[in-house]
């Protein structure tokens, strides 16, 4: 902490982005997205396996065309890394320790990004 | 050298023992690229608005009493830039008693009930008491909150749940902080709702006097999942 000097310059945080505010919403936004990932995860693995359900198999062929969308995949990874390290962050600060709001978020934002373009790119060949 | 601009500004205007709901009134306010939104508010109350109610003292960021809510976010008005599009309600979640003017009763009687002077398990001797240099400019530091409102209206978890505030856990950090304070500042602290806050540092960030009431939270949460005490971070 350093001491408040003065004059301050003039603020502009009605325009600034509030950092503490979009983490958080993405945070529950990426725990909705994993929720419904696992769930629905969970109903297509049991159309394509289980032979109590194969008209309703043969009825959506979009499931595996879907299943294997390098977006779906990018999405779900992003929101995977980014409820994890923002989860262990969280965490962390129990603990004591902290991160300035603007780095601890850009990181956590970039990490989370590389886990998606991985995936964007391995269904590239790269 | 300051442009001179155009300003549209929609104030909240509201008085309760005249209408029946609030009502937003537009303004258009020649002025300039360098005003903030005080002077742009007592422009209009100059020449437009006479019964416009606004409450501001120092117009340094000091005092605490100009804070507002511009384009949604908890500013002090006379620190914030003005825009070209500017929407100014009053702080949220505090009574309107009139315009932009909110009561802070309550605010003044949380204060009240905490305590925030040290509670001394012996008399005060009187004249100063030593105390380590870095811990005095902590404490200096903690102490030069405005009260302003700003964080505690721009925190999510004063909005959805039982939680007095960062800017009340500040103050009882504060004192926890105080080598001569023997009060039980985190009991005080979960009383007030300390555990419901998501710790997404919003205080800090709009916080008009630089300190972090996120930091003060994570120090008493630390305290209790780790034990320890506040005098010896």
């Amino acid at each position: 902490m350093t001491n408040v000097a003065l004059p301050r310059n003039t603020t502009r945080q009605a325009e600034a982005m509030l950092y503490g505010g979009v983490a958080r919403r993405l945070h529950q936004v990426s725990g909705v997205v994993i929720i419904v990932f696992v769930l629905v995860h969970v109903i297509v693995q049991a159309v394509w396996h289980v032979p109590m359900f194969a008209s309703a198999k043969a009825a959506a062929p979009w499931l595996q065309a879907l299943q294997e969308q390098n977006w779906v995949h990018a999405i779900l990874f992003f929101c995977i890394a980014f409820h994890t390290f923002y989860g262990l962050k969280l965490f962390a600060g129990e603990l004591g320790y902290s991160f300035h709001y603007k780095t601890a978020f850009w990181a956590i934002v970039g990490v989370s990004a590389l886990f998606g373009l991985r995936e964007v790119l391995r269904y590239a060949g790269i | 050298m300051p442009t001179d601009i155009k300003l549209r500004a929609e104030i909240r205007r509201y008085d309760p023992a005249v209408d029946a709901q609030p009502r937003y009134e537009t303004y258009e306010v020649a002025g300039q690229d360098n005003w903030r939104v005080l002077d742009v508010i007592r422009s209009i109350y100059e020449h437009q608005a006479g019964d416009l109610a606004y409450q501001f003292a120092c117009r340094v960021g000091r005092c605490g009493t100009c804070g507002v809510k511009v384009n949604g976010v908890p500013v002090l008005a006379c620190q914030e830039r003005c825009k070209p599009e500017m929407r100014i309600e009053p702080l949220t979640p505090f009574p309107v008693l009139r315009d932009l003017v909110v009561d802070r009763s309550e605010v003044e009687a949380r204060y009240e009930q905490h305590a925030l002077a040290p509670q001394r398990a012996t008399a005060y001797a009187g004249g100063p008491e030593a105390i380590e240099p870095q811990l005095a400019e902590a404490l200096c530091h903690m102490n030069s909150c405005l009260a302003c409102m700003v964080c505690v209206s721009g925190c999510p978890a004063v909005a959805e749940r039982a939680f007095d505030g960062p800017a009340f856990i500040l103050k009882l950090r504060h004192m926890a902080k105080h080598p001569a304070d023997t009060g039980t500042r985190l009991a005080q602290a979960v009383d007030a709702g300390m555990l419901e806050c998501f710790g997404c540092d919003l205080c800090t960030q709009l916080c008009p006097a630089d300190l972090s009431p996120a930091q003060a939270i994570r120090e008493f949460r630390r305290e209790i999942i780790l034990g320890g005490s506040a005098t010896h971070d």
